[in-house]
């Protein structure tokens, strides 16, 4: 059943998540329209890298609805390739093809999931490449480049197949501190141009200038969800205080 | 089936002939291994060459060719020693038993030096100088840090070792010895069943296997016990 | 006890006579070996239970008993059973050669299949996860991604077990086919010369086992090229 609701990309109603026993998930409820920047923070196992993760289907939610972009999240492969077709992921530890180059990495999906031809897949990757300002690095190999150029390729490699929402799970905390900014800085330009995205991650200082709303997670739970300003000086939550006075003081 | 019917005594003594064999080669096969890693870890360089040139041989060589060199070899060596006493004596035979345990040990001895060779490398060097420092003398560090800490790193792959060793028992009868092959030739010949008496022998290699992936898992596990989680 | 190097310049042409079939051997057994292991891999790893359970069965017996057994029951064994005689693969399973090469290629079979379930489980879960977050389908993702890197994973244990095939090849001896051992076999029933005869035939074999390594240590290095890095 198609939403004819455009601004609404990404609608969660009542997620659980199960791992076993353990209750990851707890009744997230969560609405992301176009052009939204939501950032994700909390402690370690609160939830959020599975958050992301149910909504290209990498894992499997137990209990509520998942929609994206119209599409509900079944276990129909072919629901399932609808969602990724349109959700692009860029991951903690990147996960470029090492047998690949780095325009192979680009080309691989359009072309076989868009039937992209090979010219087709070539300029749109080097365009993506030059955006991420790398473009002389197509021809190698991943092992090849820095933690910071990897990422960007990665970044890259998602924005070939023209996603409408990109998840960033934890973009920057495998990299090098002096690397950081390098990949902060592509994601603003990205979410300037209009990018709908939903990102994990520590980096308070890009949360504060990018976010439109910025959710804090614990235990599974979804605590607070508020404008940056509001969230950063005016937190309601004890739990949200305690994680802010952490991650701010050090 | 009921070919096997009076056959099953003679199987069961010669699946005891692959028994022995096997803990005679077994016990070989660790003398050779920890001889050969002893040598490829020394600093002596003919140790070293006389080494790598034993496992590149063995490891490189089809193995019923090494049985047969040595069996037919050492037949040949006796004869000319007998001979050298007593011209009168035309052929001595070598028990197929010995030849054949000798060579496998050999064979599986080699591919033991390298497991044995990686188990000691592995071994955690702090571990060492802890019990230097305590004063332990080199024989008990060997016996007693040593040995245990390499003991398992060493068993997933000396448990295919051994696998390799029972199979290899089977290769014993081309030289004559009389276990479960022998058996089966001998029913063949009264029974005329082929197919059913060497998947009788086939049964009960695989018995064996069976019993030795079994023991290496609960070995295994029992080395390992100090790395399970307490609740 | 000498050494007659006049026997051994004159036999060793003879037995390179053999090396024909030796190759025969080795390269249609792990063709057809290497194929029937991606079979049983794709079984194995299907996740459903009437493929992979038959799978494991499989692997488990071939690997569980000795080669030279599974020869015997293929050659000797299998005409006992009427339906074999009568089956249209009844002119390959009649003939030594082609009964060597169905063992073997079973045999092979079966490990190379674990060695490549190894190389696939060795593929970092990370890669395949990003596969599917751009949309690339299960097929894909297992031709495009995992296949190449669990086929440079399986090199080394892949090279093994060509040269264990390379070994076994000798066992095609026991069942009257004239490889090089064959023919060394019959050499020495008649010269009494084991020595000379069967240590040749080890330095044939050594050479051969060399041959091998070296090409799987070019491929190997070819295939990596790509992570050697050179930031």
């Amino acid at each position: 059943m198609k939403n004819s609701d455009q601004k609404n990309i990404i609608l969660l109603e009542n997620v659980d998540k199960f791992f076993g026993e353990f209750q990851a998930l707890k009744n997230i409820s969560l609405s992301v329209n176009k052009g939204e920047r939501i950032v994700v923070c909390g402690p370690s196992g609160s939830g959020k890298s599975t958050l992301i993760r149910c909504i290209n289907r990498l894992e499997e939610h137990s209990n509520g609805k998942i929609v994206v972009n119209g599409h509900e999240l079944t276990s129909d492969v072919k629901d399932i390739d609808a969602v990724r077709r349109e959700v692009g992921m860029v991951f903690q530890s990147f996960n470029l093809f090492p047998h690949l180059t780095v325009i192979k990495n680009l080309m691989l999906a359009p072309k076989l999931v868009r039937n992209s031809s090979k010219s087709e897949a070539y300029d749109m990757a080097m365009k993506y490449l030059e955006r991420v300002k790398i473009p002389e690095q197509a021809d190698k190999y991943p092992s090849q480049l820095s933690g910071g150029q990897q990422q960007r390729v990665a970044i890259a490699r998602a924005l070939c197949m023209n996603p409408l929402v990109m998840l960033f799970d934890e973009p920057t905390s495998a990299l090098d501190p002096e690397m950081i900014s390098e990949v902060l800085d592509v994601m603003t330009d990205l979410a300037q141009e209009g990018m709908t995205m939903i990102v994990v991650t520590h980096e308070m200082g890009f949360a504060r200038s990018v976010a439109d709303n910025m959710v804090f997670m614990d235990n599974g739970e979804i605590v607070e969800m508020n404008n940056p300003t509001e969230f950063f000086e005016n937190p309601t939550s004890d739990r949200t205080k305690l994680f802010l006075k952490q991650i701010l003081t050090h | 089936m009921e070919a096997i019917t009076g056959w099953w005594d003679d199987y069961f003594w010669g699946s005891l002939v692959v028994v022995k064999l096997f803990f005679v080669a077994l016990f070989l096969t660790v003398l050779f291994g920890l001889i050969g890693a002893a040598a490829k870890l020394s600093k002596n360089r003919v140790a070293n060459t006389i080494a790598n040139a034993y496992t590149v041989i063995f490891r490189g060589t089809p193995e019923i060719l090494v049985l047969l060199l040595f069996y037919f070899g050492s037949a040949i060596t006796l004869t000319a020693i007998a001979q050298a006493f007593d011209p009168e004596i035309k052929f001595v035979d070598f028990p197929p038993f010995w030849a054949g345990s000798f060579a496998i040990a050999l064979i599986i001895g080699s591919y033991a030096t390298e497991t044995f060779r990686g188990a000691f490398l592995g071994v955690d060097a702090g571990q060492i100088e802890a019990a230097r420092a305590l004063g332990l003398s080199n024989l008990k560090t060997f016996v007693y840090v040593r040995i245990p800490a390499m003991w398992r790193l060493a068993l997933p792959p000396f448990g295919n070792h051994m696998l390799s060793l029972i199979k290899d028992t089977a290769l014993i009868a081309i030289i004559g010895l009389e276990e479960t092959l022998f058996v089966a030739e001998q029913a063949i010949g009264t029974t005329g069943k082929p197919f059913t008496m060497y998947i009788l022998v086939g049964a009960i290699y695989l018995g064996f296997s069976t019993i030795i992936t079994l023991t290496v898992m609960v070995l295994e596990k029992y080395a390992n016990r100090h790395l399970e989680i307490a609740e | 006890m000498s050494f007659d190097v006049a026997l051994i310049i004159d036999s060793i042409p003879k037995m390179l006579m053999g090396i024909g079939l030796t190759l025969q051997l080795l390269f249609l057994s792990l063709l057809l070996g290497t194929a029937l292991a991606i079979i049983l891999l794709l079984m194995r790893i299907s996740g459903r239970w009437y493929l992979s359970v038959p799978t494991m069965v499989y692997i488990y017996i071939f690997r569980g008993t000795p080669i030279l057994v599974q020869i015997f029951i293929i050659y000797y064994g299998l005409p006992q059973l009427d339906f074999v005689r009568d089956s249209i693969f009844w002119p390959i399973l009649r003939e030594p050669f082609g009964c060597a090469v169905v063992a073997l290629s079973l045999n092979t079979g079966a490990y190379v299949s674990e060695i490549f379930r190894g190389g696939v489980l060795g593929v970092d879960r990370g890669l395949t996860e990003a596969g599917a977050a751009l949309g690339l389908s299960v097929r894909h993702r297992f031709v495009y991604i995992t296949a190449p890197i669990a086929i440079r994973l399986s090199l080394p244990a892949y090279s093994n077990d060509v040269i264990s095939l390379q070994k076994s090849t000798a066992l095609a001896s026991t069942i009257t086919l004239l490889d090089m051992t064959g023919i060394a076999r019959t050499i020495v029933a008649e010269t009494y010369a084991p020595y000379e005869i069967f240590i040749s035939l080890m330095i044939i074999y050594l050479i051969l086992t060399w041959v091998i390594q070296r090409s799987f240590g070019w491929i190997e290095k070819r295939m990596s090229r790509h992570i050697r890095s050179e930031a």
